[in-house]
Order: structure tokens, then C-alpha cells, then sequence
């Protein structure tokens, strides 16, 4: 089987590179691409085609919550997980509202998780 | 002479952020890094740093480590500068640390750390025995403060009462991982802030499970 590209969205290049360690080590994975905002994000979603886009919701510019909406709207949207610092609170509703599938907190990311996110996403 | 600095963080995301956080600012050394209360306090008794960052729910118990060990080291090493990291809404945590005093004690939230200013800040400030509160924790203390008659409930992140009504349900911990796509370790995390919060931490596992959901139920619909 092919492995699982992911695009990993993230303003912080601290916790981009963290969540790329993740992927690069979970088996099947691996990294598509890199937004640093919004914009980028939704640019990246529609050339790149990712199987997976892991979302931060606080960035400069257009939020995460924003971009998903938009790739929503592309032709075939990669489904979307939403990650933040924040312990869910009104984050996850407001994700899944905005039309990603899942919501995660940053502190639980993990390969389990990321293995969990895309069995999640393909059921 | 550069600042030096122990880390505490059991969360793979979290520590390897900060410790290319840390990595990047100019006359910082990170001497080492823990991830659970007892490696913390070895390893700061070791190196004796200038500055400790921690976060606060660790193993063993993924409650309050990061409290506890701040409030250690005010005993033992009082020289010694804690920056402690939270998640938001976790008032109760800052009130146990500022308890025994504020000086050379910060606390931030993670969101806002990778800004490495906001770090670089609160370490200078505990360094030279000042304090440092999030402001957006300072509201939520505010908060908690007007309503004070509130219910158990209330104390609970959204978070934890996701988990709470998974428990609800009759999951265990492996069915409340998978329902909420999350590692059974932090569910667990979840389950023992939950039994701390619910003032359970001290009844048989099996019994504060089951209160645990007769509380939800019985206030939580």
C-alpha cells in the first residue's frame, strides 16, 4: 500500500519540525508538504493532494479553522484533523463545524495518534 | 554566562518543540531533559540549573508533577527558577503554585511558548526572583473567583468531560482511546485529573470510576 502523504500545517517552525518527526517515524507515512498559514495551506492542499492534513487553528492571516472551511470546498478535500495547545474547549466543536473530521490536542499527538487519525479518517 | 535549563514534558510534540525552542535562543543551555516527577528531580538535583521548565501532568500519576516538583524545589533549591506550562483552563494548578509564594515562579500557557519571547521573558523574570501569570489565566482565575458555588462538574476541562461521558457509556480505557482517537496513555492522563479534580484521587480505582459517573449523571444532563 502506498504511504499516507500528510501536510502538516503549523505558523510555529518548532512544532512543524515536531509533528514532521511524527509522521517520519510513524511506518506508512510520510511528510507531502509544509504551510506556515492559512493561505499556504489551502495553496498546498489543492497542488499537493494530500491524503491527510494535520491543521494548527491559531495562525496569522487566515485561521486553521478558516483553511478548512476553504479546502472543504476544493474537488475531492483530503480530510482534515485539527490540532491545537488548547485542550479541546469549544476547539473541537468549532473544528468539526468548520468541517474537519477529527480534533486533537498538540500534548496528545503521538504515532498512535496519527495511526488512529487515519484509520479514523478511511472508516 | 548562558542560563541553564532542565525540561520536563512527557508529551513527544510538546518536548521536541520546546527543545528546538529552547535550541534557538541566544545564551540558553539545556542540560537535560525529563519526562516524569522522579527523572525531574534527579536530574535537577544533578545539574542544579538556573531555570527549570515543566509541565505540569507527568507520569507517574499525570496530575500535578509539575506543581508538586516547583513547590520542591522552592524547598530544597530556592535559587532556583521554575517556569511551569499548562493547558488552558487549569486554574486550580496556578492557585497550588503560587501558594507557597510567587517569587521565581511563571505560568504559561502552551500556546504561548512558541513564541520564544514569551519563554526568553518569563525565564529572565523567575531568574531574578519575579513571577510571571499568563494573562488569559489570570481571567479564568477572575472567573472561577465570581463563581465560586460551583458544581464538581465545573471543574473539569472540556476535555475531560468528553472523556467522562465516554466512561459513561460503559467504555473502558482502550474503547474511550478509540472512540476519541486518542493513546490510551492519555486517557488515562484524562481519568487521573478527573479523579484529582472530583476529589477522588483517594477512593479504590474501581469505586471513584463508578462515582466519578454517578456525578456526571447525575449533574452532567
Amino acid at each position: 500500500m502506498a504511504d499516507v502523504r500528510v501536510l502538516i500545517v503549523d505558523d510555529q517552525l518548532p512544532f512543524r519540525e515536531a509533528s514532521r518527526m511524527v509522521v517520519e517515524m510513524t511506518d506508512g507515512f510520510v511528510v507531502a508538504g509544509e504551510a506556515g498559514n492559512g493561505e499556504e495551506a489551502v495553496e498546498m492542499a489543492r497542488e499537493l493532494k494530500p491524503d491527510l492534513i494535520l491543521m494548527d487553528v491559531q495562525m496569522p492571516g487566515i485561521d486553521g479553522l478558516e483553511a478548512t472551511r476553504r479546502i472543504r470546498d476544493l474537488v475531492d478535500p483530503p480530510p482534515v484533523a485539527v490540532m491545537s495547545t488548547h485542550e479541546s474547549g469549544d476547539y473541537r466543536h468549532t473544528a468539526l463545524e468548520a468541517g474537519a473530521y477529527a480534533f486533537i490536542p498538540k500534548s496528545e499527538f503521538s504515532m498512535d495518534a496519527l495511526e488512529g487519525l487515519w484509520r479514523q479518517a478511511i472508516t | 554566562m548562558a542560563t541553564t535549563v532542565v525540561l520536563a514534558e512527557d508529551s513527544y510534540l510538546m518536548r521536541e518543540a520546546l527543545v528546538s525552542i529552547l535550541g534557538n535562543l541566544e545564551g540558553v543551555e539545556l542540560l537535560a531533559v525529563a519526562e516524569d516527577y522522579d527523572h525531574l528531580i534527579e536530574t535537577v538535583e544533578e545539574h542544579r540549573p538556573d531555570v527549570v521548565i515543566t509541565d505540569i501532568r507527568m507520569p507517574p500519576t499525570l496530575t500535578d508533577e509539575g506543581i508538586r516538583a516547583a513547590n520542591y524545589i522552592r524547598e530544597h533549591y530556592p535559587e532556583i527558577g521554575v517556569v511551569v506550562l499548562s493547558h488552558y483552563l487549569e486554574p486550580d494548578y496556578a492557585l497550588r503554585l503560587f501558594r507557597e509564594g510567587s517569587s521565581a515562579r511563571a505560568y504559561l500557557l502552551k500556546d504561548h511558548v512558541g513564541d520564544a519571547d514569551v519563554l526568553s521573558a518569563a525565564m529572565t523574570e523567575v531568574m531574578r526572583g519575579g513571577s510571571i501569570v499568563d494573562p488569559q489565566v489570570v481571567d479564568v482565575l477572575v472567573e472561577a473567583r465570581v463563581r465560586e458555588k460551583e458544581s464538581l462538574l465545573q471543574r473539569l476541562s472540556a476535555r475531560e468531560l468528553e472523556v467522562l461521558a465516554e466512561m459513561a457509556t460503559g467504555l473502558n480505557n482502550s474503547g474511550i482511546a478509540e472512540a476519541l482517537f486518542i493513546s490510551r496513555r492519555a486517557v488515562e492522563k484524562h481519568i487521573n485529573a478527573i479523579f484529582t479534580k472530583l476529589d477522588l484521587s483517594f477512593e479504590e480505582s474501581t469505586h471513584r470510576r463508578v462515582r466519578a459517573v454517578l456525578l456526571y449523571l447525575g449533574e452532567g444532563q
